[in-house]
């Protein structure tokens, strides 16, 4: 009798699952979505600002959340989108006032030693590589390799065929391949 | 990249994932809800955006409309300034060519004229070289 009463009222716990709040949201969600923007635009403050209106946006918009979908990737698509558009805006700044090569190769100021013994210049190169890459190609490896999104979860995010995503990320990472190959 | 070989896809996945980890010291700091929501309620913004493309339609408009006025108070004079030059310049090229057409369109008067001269010559010519043989 006891068991089924607590069973009655673990059931309907299961059954219906509490709706994600926006505060669920920013809790479990900013980190990555700070690493998403910081990846795309490879600069720190660049990644905080993107964070920011990725939020921003996210509560405006919030009651038009399909909450049957995942909020992860909601995020995840206000937070390309953002970050695309802030590097756009500070790739014609910086074209302003630098050359472009030296936009392209910005290392990251916060860059760490690496617990998983990959050398610091390695990493640094890397990153580097990656933020140089071109927008359509740099959006997808780092979903693909920081966010550890599949194919088609990528094309969930971005609003890309999966056809396209897969040819995409084979490209970059020929691309990534080259530019390592040619620095190191 | 000294690592990172060609032939080896799965090594340089394993590498691009660890390099693009976010590690502890990158962390952001952490967002509150609450600063998020006052953000968000923050109208001034809006309101700029607002005021400043009004302001910038207005603007348009304006400058729109005196050009429209510009154009039409201007371009009477322009379009009779550059038809006087032209005709100007189709009778500075067509005095000079007057006789010329005029001779081109009648031709028999002045052809007529050189025929009788030439006849005239050439008789008086004859005439003196037959009183010659006499």
């Amino acid at each position: 009798m006891a068991a089924s009463v607590a069973l009655a009222s673990f059931v309907p716990a299961i059954a219906t699952p509490r709706p994600v709040t926006f505060s669920d949201a920013v809790r479990d969600h900013q980190d990555e979505v700070y690493g998403v923007a910081l990846r795309i635009t490879g600069d720190r403050e660049s990644a905080l600002d993107v964070m920011s209106s990725t939020f921003l946006k996210a509560y405006r918009a919030f009651d038009r959340y399909d909450p049957s979908r995942p909020v992860r990737f909601w995020l995840l698509r206000i937070a390309t989108n953002e970050a695309i558009s802030h590097a756009r805006r500070r790739g014609r700044e910086l074209r302003r006032r630098a050359d472009e090569h030296a936009a392209g190769v910005l290392p990251d100021p916060a860059l760490t030693p690496d617990a998983l013994s990959i050398a610091r210049e390695d990493q640094a190169r890397i990153r580097a590589a990656v933020t140089a890459l071109p927008e359509l190609y740099r959006v997808v490896v780092v979903l693909r390799y920081f966010n550890e999104l599949g194919v088609d979860e990528i094309a969930q995010v971005t609003g890309r065929p999966a056809s396209t995503v897969g040819v995409q990320l084979l490209r970059g990472r020929a691309l990534l391949r080259r530019a390592l190959e040619g620095t190191g | 990249m000294s690592r990172m070989r060609p032939d080896d896809e799965l090594f340089d996945e394993v590498l691009l994932r660890r390099a693009l980890r976010l590690e502890a010291s990158e962390l952001p700091p952490r967002l509150g809800v609450a600063a998020i929501a006052a953000r968000a309620e923050e109208r001034p913004l809006g309101l700029a955006t607002f005021a400043s493309s009004l302001f910038a339609g207005l603007a348009t408009a304006a400058l729109l409309a005196i050009g429209v006025v510009a154009i039409w108070a201007l371009a009477p004079v322009v379009a009779g300034d550059t038809f006087a030059t032209a005709i100007s310049l189709v009778a500075s090229v067509a005095v000079p060519l007057e006789p010329a057409v005029r001779t081109m369109e009648q031709p028999t008067i002045p052809i007529a004229a050189l025929a009788a001269v030439a006849f005239a010559v050439a008789y008086e010519y004859h005439t003196r070289k037959e009183r010659a043989n006499v």
